[in-house]
């Protein structure tokens, strides 16, 4: 048996090597303090906010939340053992949302809803119907539904109850003389990010189409036709110095350009190309390193089988390199989606009762702002700084910002 | 017969559709390859036509500020606005040290508090110090209502000129309109600022004179009467009566100013673009001035970014080091992706998160038992420069470490294995050869962060906490848990508010201007470094 100190292949610790594994541990502690604090941060949001997404009752995803607009919540207490009547599907939504408030049902009641020229509606007991008719107040309305159904509900102790903006007033107005006590309100704290989604959906579709077509052009030139030059290199110059101008420098310009100078307003068009604009040079770059990789061999073979330059970049250069191109627009994706800057005076309205489409000429589609979800969250982070809702709205984005993985 | 027909189709197509067919179609003089490759030259000028549109865009709603700023500056001295500031600033003087035997007073009430004394005891030590601040703001009392009387002279002058130059506007409007009736009806008074200026100097001028004679007497006096021995305030007092007396002397420069002041001095032009620059204000939408003065914002933008920077640069460059040079190939598929992540996580997310739990975080570490020794702790403010800062950290170190990990890739290997050869270990090659082979690499990574972060803006908006003031520098290192204001935050907030064509408008055009020169120009010395000091292999 040989003498430890003599075997060669031992691992002698000496000053040096000392040093060095002590550097080693502080650049690996560099690397994982950043691992940590964004997985701090994943892990923060998406503990907080999968609650609000995800259920375990069937169907399993928190499906108003995804499909509503953002309402005000109410808070309220209601007194116990006081008869009170709610529309069924109302009632079922309000115990759905409160599952920990015990409702006993009393039965239905079936009651005549009489509507307004203006649309305010009324519900009257049938007994009391032919009074209502005959009163002056009730002149030119007219009977919307001879039998609704109502549930009468009592709740068994004082309990605080979390309801919408639109049950809360339908149930004060079902129930007069039975006023709820210690009435709260919390801004955007209820409802959904149903418009939002579709403002950033919009947002992203178009905006990516015009980068695309722009980007894969320019691309297409730097890599298949361009020679170096001076023109070639003034060409990348902008480009870079394109990818370095912060977000709200293109928002102020899209804002001067296109929402006053060409008179678009805050709307979907003047956000779709500030967006594309901005997003431009990671299009470009992307496509060309893709357009790059494909072999060479593919472009010389083509042109030696005599077709012209258009048609090797056509048929043998583009097809190949459009999985790498949409790959790497997926970053822009990315970007688009959670960019706020940009965004927040040229396309993104605080609130807004339609849907996109739902307009009376197409031009209003295009010439109309847009819910979208950074901006949303910015609007409820900055006017309500700890709420419920804006954790909801920040776990909606990241889910979304995730999707675009 | 269907072979000839295939024999006769291969032989034609060449001919007719593509190959060397001198006869094509031509359009300017153009065959069709050609057009398609103008086309294509064409979109590839996009960028530089988008840049040039900004450019143009920006400068076209911001240069108006500078003439619309000098015109305001103008109207500042020619209505008295000016006359009546120093007057102004010789009343905020007192204001703000009466603020200061306040403070005191409320320090040495925690202190004795903390010593364990009672109320009344308390009550009874301090009572000196509380009539002397009674009686210091009772000093005050008269300049102020002079104050007051001369503010809404000049402001009364100010307003009927903005309300005649206005009028002679639309009168002006009306007549090109053809309407001769409705603009004959508009009243223009003309202001004879001459007169106004001599009216507001003979009015105000003696009673300032007296006011503040009995100002500086009462003060005096104030002084003499106080005794404050052998109490535990009696330095913190001595001090303030040195400074108050050198207040006092400071009232002869004062009315020299008023007395030498007169409406119709020049404003120098340049004097519109030095405020700005040197301006160490930014006061909008007031009744009386307001001041556009870069100062804050700059200085705000700048701390928050070199916070960032302190935090990100040793973190990116680091983790750069480990993943290109020690990291085993299953760690480096890990953390690359991991990293590359970090930087699309939209900033408004990191904003809200700052809000909701970084800020309140570091306010809770800061009430800590354990941390009471820090002088400056517990913090006040929630949102600040350090908050704002370590989130824009978490930013700027996917660029660091991305761009420096692409610099130390491109270190030639021959390099490296030449270092090993020589006996060299690995950290060795890293400090000797790695790093300095690729510096102007790591320098271009860390100036690209420091544009990205300088350029950040929801961030900032949300948790820079938004004061527009210089932060107190005179608090050392603790000046990062002041709230601050940038210029990127400055514009997302102001600009849903103003009027299009308003000085203010301008303003934040030529703000956003100044964020477009800084982001191309830290971004041209990054491409300097990266091609001036790039190794060659040879």
């Amino acid at each position: 048996m040989q003498n430890k100190s003599n075997n060669p292949f031992l691992k002698v610790s000496t000053p040096a090597k000392r040093q060095e594994t002590a550097f080693f541990w502080l650049f690996r502690i560099a690397t994982y303090i950043i691992i940590a604090a964004a997985g701090y941060i994943f892990f923060d949001i998406a503990y907080k906010g999968v609650g609000v997404i995800f259920q375990l009752k069937a169907p399993f995803v928190n499906v108003p939340f995804l499909t509503e607009w953002p309402e005000t919540l109410d808070i309220f207490k209601l007194p116990a053992n006081q008869d009170m009547k709610m529309e069924v599907s109302q009632y079922a939504r309000m115990t759905y949302e409160n599952p920990k408030v015990n409702f006993v049902e009393k039965g239905t009641l079936e009651m005549v809803i009489f509507k307004s020229p203006e649309g305010v509606m009324k519900k009257v007991l049938p007994e009391q119907k032919e009074a209502f008719d005959a009163d002056p107040i009730s002149h030119g309305w007219s009977v919307l539904s001879e039998r609704a159904v109502m549930q009468v509900f009592q709740l068994k102790e004082v309990s605080e109850i979390k309801i919408g903006n639109t049950l809360y007033r339908s149930l004060v107005d079902d129930n007069e003389g039975v006023p709820p006590l210690e009435h709260k309100t919390q801004v955007y704290a209820a409802g959904g990010i149903y418009p939002a989604i579709v403002g950033t959906v919009l947002l992203v579709v178009g905006s990516m189409i015009i980068a695309l077509t722009l980007g894969v052009l320019c691309a297409t030139y730097l890599s298949e036709y361009s020679r170096s030059g001076p023109i070639i290199n003034f060409i990348r110059l902008s480009i870079m110095n394109l990818a370095g101008v912060p977000s709200i420098v293109f928002g102020m310009w899209g804002y001067a350009m296109f929402v006053l100078l060409f008179g678009w307003n805050v709307s979907l068009m003047a956000g779709w190309f500030t967006l594309a604009f901005m997003v431009l040079p990671i299009v470009i770059t992307g496509s060309e390193e893709s357009l790059r990789a494909v072999p060479q061999g593919f472009r010389e073979g083509s042109l030696a089988l005599g077709a012209s330059k258009w048609q090797t970049i056509y048929k043998n250069v583009l097809p190949y390199a459009l999985p790498g191109i949409l790959t790497s627009s997926i970053m822009g994706i990315a970007r688009i989606a959670g960019e706020t800057a940009a965004i927040m005076f040229t396309a993104s309205f605080v609130v807004r009762d339609e849907l996109p489409w739902q307009v009376k000429h197409a031009g209003e589609f295009f010439f109309n702002g847009v819910m979208a979800l950074p901006y949303h969250i910015f609007v409820v982070s900055a006017r309500v700084p700890q709420n419920v809702y804006t954790e909801k709205s920040s776990m909606a984005r990241h889910s979304s910002s995730w999707s675009s993985f | 017969m269907p072979e000839t027909l295939e024999i006769k189709r291969l032989d034609q197509r060449p001919m007719t559709e593509s190959l060397l067919s001198k006869n094509k179609v031509k359009f300017l003089g153009l065959g069709s390859d050609e057009i398609i490759k103008y086309f294509f030259s064409g979109s590839a000028w996009t960028a530089i036509i988008v840049l040039a549109l900004i450019t143009f865009s920006l400068f076209r709603e911001g240069a108006g500020f500078f003439p619309q700023h000098h015109d305001s500056l103008k109207l500042y001295r020619l209505a008295g606005l000016e006359f009546v500031d120093y007057f102004r600033d010789q009343m905020t003087a007192q204001a703000s040290l009466s603020r200061y035997l306040n403070e005191l007073k409320l320090n040495k009430t925690l202190k004795l508090q903390a010593a364990g004394k009672g109320e009344a005891e308390i009550e009874s030590l301090l009572a000196p110090l509380e009539q002397l601040r009674l009686d210091f703001d009772q000093a005050g009392l008269e300049g102020q209502a002079l104050l007051d009387e001369m503010t809404s002279m000049a402001a009364g002058i100010k307003d009927r000129y903005t309300i005649s130059e206005e009028n002679r506007i639309s009168r002006k409007q009306l007549i090109d309109a053809g309407m001769k009736e409705e603009a004959d009806l508009l009243e223009i008074e003309d202001i004879d600022f001459a007169k106004e200026a001599e009216n507001l100097k003979t009015t105000f001028l003696p009673k300032q004179k007296e006011v503040s004679a009995t100002m500086a007497a009462k003060m005096k006096s104030l002084l003499a009467a106080t005794k404050v021995e052998n109490t535990i305030y009696e330095a913190e007092v001595n001090r303030f009566k040195a400074t108050v007396s050198k207040y006092i002397t400071g009232f002869d420069s004062v009315q020299m100013k008023m007395q030498d002041w007169t409406h119709d001095k020049p404003v120098p032009f340049y004097e519109s673009i030095t405020k700005f620059i040197t301006g160490t204000k930014w006061v909008t939408q007031s009744f009386w001035q307001d001041w556009y003065g870069i100062v804050p914002l700059f200085i705000g933008s700048l701390t928050v970014s070199i916070v960032a920077l302190i935090v990100a640069v040793p973190l990116g460059v680091g983790a750069a080091i480990y993943i290109n040079q020690v990291a085993s190939i299953q760690e480096q598929n890990f953390v690359k992706p991991f990293i590359e992540f970090v930087a699309v996580i939209p900033s408004v997310v990191l904003g809200f998160f700052g809000i909701a739990v970084l800020g309140e975080g570091i306010r809770v570490f800061t009430q800590w038992d354990m941390m009471a020794w820090v002088p400056g702790f517990p913090i006040a403010e929630r949102l600040n420069i350090i908050t704002a800062g370590l989130l824009l950290a978490l930013m700027a170190v996917p660029s660091i470490f991305t761009f420096s990990e692409d610099a130390l890739n491109n270190v030639p290997k021959a390099y490296k294995e030449a270092s090993f050869s020589l006996g060299a270990n690995r950290l060795q090659t890293i400090s000797r050869i790695m790093v300095p082979a690729s510096l102007s690499g790591i320098i271009s990574a860390i100036l690209l962060g420091f544009g990205r972060v300088i350029g950040e803006t929801m961030v900032v908006l949300l948790v820079a906490g938004n004061r527009l003031e210089i932060p107190d520098f005179s608090a050392g290192l603790m000046v990062i848990f002041q709230p601050v204001h940038t210029m990127t935050g400055l514009v997302a907030q102001e600009i849903p508010e103003v009027v299009k064509g308003s000085l203010q408008y301008r303003a934040l055009f030529v703000l956003a201007i100044a964020l477009f020169l800084i982001s191309l120009l830290i971004n041209y010395v990054a491409q300097i470094f990266v091609r001036k000091y790039k190794i060659s292999v040879g």
